[in-house]
């Protein structure tokens, strides 16, 4: 059966363009502008989901994704809502969470077990024994869940947007119509939104039967327009709100990250259900779903409705029906006093049966309760007690709910706006709102369609008097007159057990009391325990009841009850939204691209990318390393180290900063001169190490650590400000790279290239000279960290490429080769040279990684020497040695962080291991007790397997300690 | 996502800062005893209220000061370290 | 179907009494105040019982039970710490844990995982391996596992990270890891406390702490002064309030954390997964949704606001791990307030005032912590010193220079 009807005007689909899709299998048409949700009523369709818990047959509820009934998924995508997943060609999707589809979805069966499971069962159940529980759990775990994720599913790339505005108005219904209006005439640049695919919100469905609506809407519609500072986003919600005004908006395709100068929300109010027997079934529907279906899809509700009211939007809807051709049977009223109004006439006028003072007391399913039969009626004291011996049944097919509103609050409340409940309009509005945010429309409790409009016109005034656009007198806030629009306890009890207050988590009524009943008697702890408005509607159509229900429950007011509060988001946002493109910056070094084309086995170190080492057909990683480390013994080896921070320290202050920011003394360092310098934070733990060089008198350039450079960089402009100093600070890492040349044959291979006097004598070790290599302006250090003799050439980053082909031109007769990371901690090893972070860690000291040689005597002061001095007067804990493994032994070594193990103890770990070195045997660095930090003392490592293997300990640096050939 | 005036490059992005602290004045450590030194070393205030802080502007390098509610996170002055306790 | 279900099905009234009384009023003494009535607050009410049989005491909540950190971390339970003191300590937190359901007759879903703290760099694996290593040394079962161990058990994992940065080189795997169902276990506390006379009240706040002689002498609230010589506090995100009242000075400061969850999915993801890299911890819950939270908020708020960037950073690195979730819609975010320590371990036991005792640092690793900070605080309030396993993180430790060098693991610590 087609429930279509007739052409209307401002209906939202698009009859000249049908669609035609599969749901559960079958192949149904709607039209284009159609949700999958209207397009399946249309064809008659009415079990659209299952519900989560005892998988109830559901169907249209909200129409406006304010519930969640009706899930589905394609295979790709999971979780769409049907109210808002417009339908398009192929199309193909089945419910979420059935076992063998939706119509006879085998899960039902749950429901034939609701009274073993009362809310909160399962913390009552399940636990005992305890290895069972497992099983259960597993069992529980497949039931619940909704939609399947698709492993195979690529990731999406959806660029994330940026806007700017003065306002945004969140809602283009009549108020924020109006207030978008009224802020652009006062010159703001506006942004409204709105999650329907097209403006005018109520407008277009529940005020359409008023000719007035429909001038109303082309009207401000036509104003929007002819403004240019007036944006219209349609599709398009407002997610989030965070801290000034940063505002996630979504649409289909992405995300836009809102700056926006004030906010306005003018988004409505959700419909709320009443609380009856049965009110969650195939037919059971909001009185605004019942307009939506009407009004912008061209759908027949259905055939014989009752209208279910408390206000007189519920007369509007029965009116809406009976023009829609629907047999309206009657319109039962919770309201004593009726609607003596012009509705209420107009009802009669269209031979309606109004019962004043009555409730439905239930919905009669039709075998299979997938969908109603009639609505079982009777009177309802004035206490809000149903007098159920005088039941009367009213065959229909559907039941339309207009009982009351809640505020679509959500941004109101991120923004720091707090509400009230107000009874005059038994609702919830803003009780404060902080500056620069705003409210209009019936979030405000203005209802009256006029003064919607007025109330609209009044916030957009009031957002430009904020920003300083109006000077003008802002007309207070108008306050609803007639009967409040909402009813103060829909809730009709029933011993049946099956008048859902929140209809996600399957919570009927008297699972409240029962919460209660069990201590949960405050609003948080109620909806902990019940999981009231956690599903994937959050609430929006049961808080209040919920609230309204432990209210009477302790016989408080809805103020003292409290409400929970709102966090984002409106609806659910995709990962792949926002995620978006998912930027991973990442340094490279002037030279980056050689080093790839030189088959690098590139690394990622900290924000850099780096060469690990060079790889070389038909060898293992272990032998390339290897190999690389034995060039630089026994020929030439080059290293980019650009990735070194690199600092300059110059003014008439440089040698008293850096004898604050490092452990050493530098006042009698001579120009031309380098020295080690080592770094503590405040609690005396090492946090850099580096060279100093003296420049000039007052220059010093130093080096710092790769992944370090950064905070110390930071760290030292902060002290320099704090102690006053006559310092300039360069960061100049980026600005210029560096090449490390070292190996016996290094000064052969440079001294064609520089006008730098290279001979021990004019250029010795720890010193530095400045002249060019290969003609570029460079500073070269004499530096021994892989143990040869060494130059560390630091260039502008331009000149990088040419330096390093040059060296590698000229160096090729002596057998040169690049270098790569892995070699030289190999080296830095063999030559005793500790790397912070890996042979330090967060809590270690100069005296436990024996480098206090490298803090200066009678120093009165540096960063760190105030606990070091407490420190140094307490014993020891652990001490950094180097251990030496038996010639020959390649297999069954201990790997970094192994633990050394005493008498049953941990007593210390290996921090550096090469298993293979240069030296020919295995060599490592360990933080070991004191006790076992004596050379010749024998440790032993506990490997993987288990066993314990034997090492010595023995005095660094294990490779030339003579120190005869750096 | 939050502003900050920075006293140098006038209002950026959150992002665009570094969180440095509050502000502590070091004592002269020849005047303390162990305790007084560990006191200032570890301790903090981190009572709620208006907090005098260590910002620094990322992209330009500058440190600055901020006085900032820990509670509502409103940031109600920044200046320059050595311009303190002059508006502006 | 479980015997106990039967019970509901059988009575026509809801067969189940109050979980927790909800006391008059305050009385004018008691033996011992604890301030907070989150999961620890309660979890030390319980043991003062049961243990110490010291029932005349006060649990004071300024908000509603477990609505501070208890209610709002992501609920993950382990002992795979770095220092044998933490190890040890949070040890005996998963052996109470594993016995917490029927101990408090409460099912708190508590349900082994395994947990993988996945490693991106040689360094991050080394630390993994020291973690490893200790753990092993003290019996507990942790390892360092291959990446094609990680695919394996979690086969919808891209190792290669996205591609764009370092990928997963390796993962310390702790088989006992847990998640449990946090509310719950503060209610079963309060259960097991309210039953054996523990008065808790709620919606009652400190107001300050009344001192005399270096000793607590009482509590001022809201509903009036109450006169007590031991006082527990034990309010995490809140204890810098606390610590003002009695001129206590700490290393803490607050930062917000902030978690996530998506719609419920069928089940799929069976581990709790951890990238220190990426700054998140994820699992799926029972009821289906995956839950994420990040590491700490890069500066001090005492507030609970939440961010957008944490919203989106926290979904590129979920997509970056698991490429298949770009569809997968997050439902709700939130924050919670982290009382961090320099050292990254918690601040317990006794202080240089008589009689006052603190709970507090609890940064990242509250929740897992729960049943031990509990024994050991009753212990420790009972006996007026520290109980053996929390030695190592009196508030003294600063005053000393020994810092615990938890550090070192638990940059992101879930």
């Amino acid at each position: 059966m087609d429930r279509r009807l007739p052409p209307r005007n401002g209906e939202w689909i698009d009859r000249s363009r049908p669609v035609e899709f599969r749901f559960e299998g079958a192949t149904y048409r709607g039209f284009a502008g159609d949700v999958l949700s209207s397009a399946l009523w249309a064809s008659d369709v009415r079990l659209l989901g299952r519900s989560f818990k005892y998988h109830r047959p559901r169907g249209i509820y909200s129409l406006a994704g304010h519930d969640a009934n009706v899930m589905v998924e394609d295979g790709q995508r999971t979780n769409l809502r049907g109210d808002l997943l417009r339908i398009a060609a192929g199309l193909d999707v089945r419910s979420v969470n059935t076992i063998g589809g939706l119509e006879r979805d085998r899960l039902s069966i749950t429901e034939k077990f609701a009274r073993f499971l009362p809310v909160g069962f399962y913390y009552k159940a399940f636990h005992t024994p305890r290895r069972l529980f497992p099983f259960y759990e597993n069992q529980m775990r497949k039931v619940a869940g909704l939609g399947k994720i698709n492993p195979t599913n690529e990731p999406p790339c959806s660029p994330k947007n940026y806007a700017f505005f003065d306002l945004l108005v969140v809602g283009s219904g009549p108020a924020g119509l109006a207030a978008a209006i009224a802020a652009a005439e006062q010159g703001l640049q506006v942004l409204m939104v709105d999650e329907q695919p097209r403006p005018g919100g109520s407008l277009g469905w529940q005020w359409a039967r008023d000719a007035v609506a429909g001038q109303h809407l082309e009207g401000l519609l036509e104003q929007v327009a002819a403004m240019d500072n007036i944006q219209l986003r349609c599709g398009t919600q407002a997610a989030g709100w965070y801290g000034d005004h940063w505002i996630a908006l979504v649409d289909d395709k992405r995300l836009t990250k809102l700056r926006a100068k004030s906010m306005l929300v003018a988004a409505g109010c959700f419909e709320q259900p009443a609380v009856f027997q049965n009110n969650d079934l195939p037919g059971v529907m909001l009185g605004s779903a019942a307009q939506r279906l009407i009004h912008l899809y061209a759908v027949k509700p259905f055939d014989r409705a009752v209208v279910l009211a408390a206000n007189c939007d519920g007369y509007r809807v029965a009116l809406d029906l009976h023009d829609a051709g629907v047999e309206v049977a009657a319109i039962v009223d919770l309201r004593h006093d009726g609607e003596p109004t012009k509705l209420g006439r107009d009802v009669e006028d269209a031979g309606i049966a109004v019962h004043r003072g009555y409730c439905v007391y239930e919905a009669v399913p039709a075998a299979g309760k997938k969908r109603i039969r009639a609505a079982t009626i009777c009177p309802l004291d004035r206490d809000g007690t149903p007098r159920t011996g005088s039941l009367t049944r009213i065959d229909c097919d559907g039941i339309a709910m207009s009982v009351g509103w809640s505020p679509n609050g959500g941004l109101i409340y991120q923004g720091g706006g707090r509400f009230r409940h107000d009874e005059r309009v038994e609702q919830l509005v803003p009780q404060s709102l902080p500056a620069g945010l705003f409210a209009a429309g019936r979030a405000n409790g203005v209802f009256d369609l006029e003064q919607q409009i007025d109330d609209g016109y009044r916030a957009g005034l009031a957002a430009a008097s904020h920003l300083g656009r109006f000077n003008g007198e802002v007309p207070d806030q108008l306050i609803h007159q007639a009967e409040p629009p909402s009813h103060s306890y829909p809730i009709i009890p029933h011993r049946g057990k099956k008048n859902f207050v929140d209809l996600d988590e399957d919570l009927h009524l008297v699972d409240f009391s029962n919460s209660h009943q069990e201590g949960y008697d405050n609003i948080e702890l109620m909806k902990r325990f019940s999981t009231v408005g956690m599903g994937p509607s959050q609430g929006k159509l049961s808080n209040i009841n919920a609230v309204r229900i432990l209210a009477k429950l302790n016989g408080a007011s809805i103020n003292e009850t409290g409400t929970t509060t709102s966090r984002p988001f409106h609806q659910p946002v995709s990962i792949g939204h926002l995620a978006g493109r998912r930027f991973h910056p990442q340094r490279r070094t002037p030279i980056d691209d050689w080093h790839r084309k030189a088959s690098a086995e590139m690394m990622h170190a900290g924000d850099w990318s780096r060469p690990e080492y060079y790889r070389i057909e038909g060898r293992s990683r272990e032998e390339c390393i290897f190999e690389e480390a034995k060039n630089v013994r026994e020929n030439i080896g080059l290293i980019d180290v650009s990735t070194l921070g690199k600092l300059w320290i110059n003014g008439p202050d440089a040698v008293r900063f850096l004898e604050r920011i490092y452990t050493g003394r530098f006042a009698k360092q001579q120009v031309g001169r380098v020295r080690y310098g080592l770094a503590c934070d405040e609690t005396g733990v090492i946090i850099e190490d580096g060279v100093v060089a003296r420049v000039a008198e007052n220059r010093f350039y130093v080096t710092a650590t790769s992944s370090g450079a950064g905070a110390f960089y930071r760290e030292m402009q902060r002290w320099a400000m704090i102690w006053s100093m006559n310092v300039t600070l360069v960061n100049a890492t980026g600005h210029l790279a560096a090449i490390n040349i070292a190996g016996p044959n290094c000064r052969e291979v440079l001294r064609v290239l520089t006008d730098v006097d290279l001979s021990a004598d004019a250029f010795p070790y720890l010193g530095l000279r400045q002249g060019t290599v290969a003609g570029a302006p460079a500073t070269l250090m004499r530096v021994g960290f892989v143990g040869e003799l060494g130059y560390e050439i630091h260039v502008p980053a331009s000149f990088t490429h040419h330096l390093w082909t040059s060296l590698m031109q000229a160096g090729s007769q002596f057998g040169i080769r690049a270098f790569g990371v892995e070699a030289q901690r190999l080296l830095r090893l063999e030559k005793g040279h500790l790397i912070i972070g890996q042979d330090t860690d967060a809590l270690t000291t100069p005296f436990e990684a024996d480098v206090a040689w490298a803090i200066g005597k009678n120093k009165s002061f540096f960063v760190g020497s105030r606990s070091l001095d407490i420190m140094c007067r307490k014993p020891l804990t652990r001490r950094l040695v180097g251990l030496v493994f038996r010639a020959g032994q390649i297999n069954s070594l201990p790997e970094e962080c192994h633990l050394i193990i005493a008498n049953g103890e941990i007593a210390g770990r290996i921090t550096s291991i090469a298993p293979r070195s240069t030296l020919g045997h295995a060599i490592a660095m360990a933080l070991v007790r004191p006790d076992l930090a004596d050379v010749g003392t024998i440790v032993k490592i506990r490997i993987d397997n288990g066993t314990l293997i034997e090492a010595t300990v023995t005095s660094m640096p294990f490779y030339d300690p003579e120190n005869t050939r750096q | 996502m939050k502003i900050i005036n920075c006293p140098i490059n006038g209002p950026r992005p959150l992002q665009e800062f570094h969180f440095g602290g509050e502000v502590r004045t070091m004592p002269d450590p020849a005047e303390l005893t162990d305790q007084q030194w560990a006191d200032y070393v570890f301790n903090r205030d981190g009572e709620p209220g208006v907090k005098r802080e260590w910002w620094y502007h990322v992209p330009s390098g500058t440190w600055f000061i901020a006085e900032r509610d820990n509670r509502t996170d409103e940031f109600l002055r920044t200046y320059l370290y050595n311009a303190e306790r002059t508006d502006g | 179907m479980p015997h106990r279900l039967l019970k509901f099905a059988l009575s026509k009234k809801h067969p189940e009494p109050r979980m927790f009384r909800a006391p008059a009023g305050l009385k004018s003494e008691y033996d011992a105040v604890i301030i907070g009535g989150g999961g620890h607050g309660l979890a030390a009410a319980y043991y003062l019982a049961k243990d110490h049989g010291i029932t005349n005491v006060a649990v004071l909540e300024k908000g509603y039970l477990g609505g501070g950190g208890t209610g709002r971390n992501t609920a993950i339970v382990r002992s795979n710490y770095l220092t044998p003191e933490g190890v040890r300590f949070y040890q005996g937190s998963v052996e109470l844990f594993q016995d917490l359901s029927r101990e408090l007759n409460l099912n708190l879903f508590y349900s082994e995982r395994g947990h993988f703290t996945l490693a991106h760099s040689p360094a991050s694996l080394r630390t993994q391996r020291w973690r490893a290593e200790v753990n092993k040394h003290l019996g507990i079962n942790s390892r360092v596992v291959t990446p094609a161990f990680i695919k394996e058990t979690v086969p919808e994992i891209d190792l290669s990270v996205g591609g764009q940065q370092a990928p997963i080189c390796g993962a310390l795997y702790h088989p006992p890891g847990a998640i449990a169902r946090h509310d719950a276990v503060a209610w079963g506390y309060a259960r097991g406390a309210d039953r054996r006379g523990v008065e808790i009240h709620q919606q009652t706040a400190v107001t300050d702490i009344e001192i005399r002689d270096g000793a607590v002498a009482g509590v001022h609230t809201d509903k009036g002064f109450i006169k007590t010589r031991k006082v527990l506090s034990a309010v995490a995100g809140w204890t810098t309030h606390i610590t003002k009242m009695v001129g206590l000075r700490t290393p803490l400061v607050i930062h917000p954390l902030q978690a996530l969850v998506t719609e419920p999915l069928k089940p799929w993801l069976n581990s709790i997964v951890v990238s220190a890299s990426l700054h998140l911890y994820v699992s799926q819950s029972s009821r289906g949704e995956l839950v994420a939270g990040a590491s700490l908020d890069p500066y001090e708020l005492i507030s609970m606001r939440s961010t957008l960037d944490f919203a989106e950073g926290m979904s590129a690195g979920l997509l970056d791990l698991f490429p298949c979730l770009g569809d997968i819609k997050v439902l709700r975010q939130w924050a919670g307030l982290c009382d961090m320590t320099p050292d990254f371990s918690p601040i317990m036991g006794t202080t240089p005032i008589s009689g006052f005792y603190i709970d507090a640092g609890w940064g990242t690793w509250g929740f897992k912590a729960t049943p031990i900070s509990g024994k050991t605080m009753a212990f420790t309030v009972a006996e007026d010193r520290d109980h053996e396993l929390i030695t190592a993180f009196n508030l003294s430790r600063f005053n000393r220079l020994e810092l615990v060098g938890e550090k070192g693991a638990a940059s992101v610590g879930h």
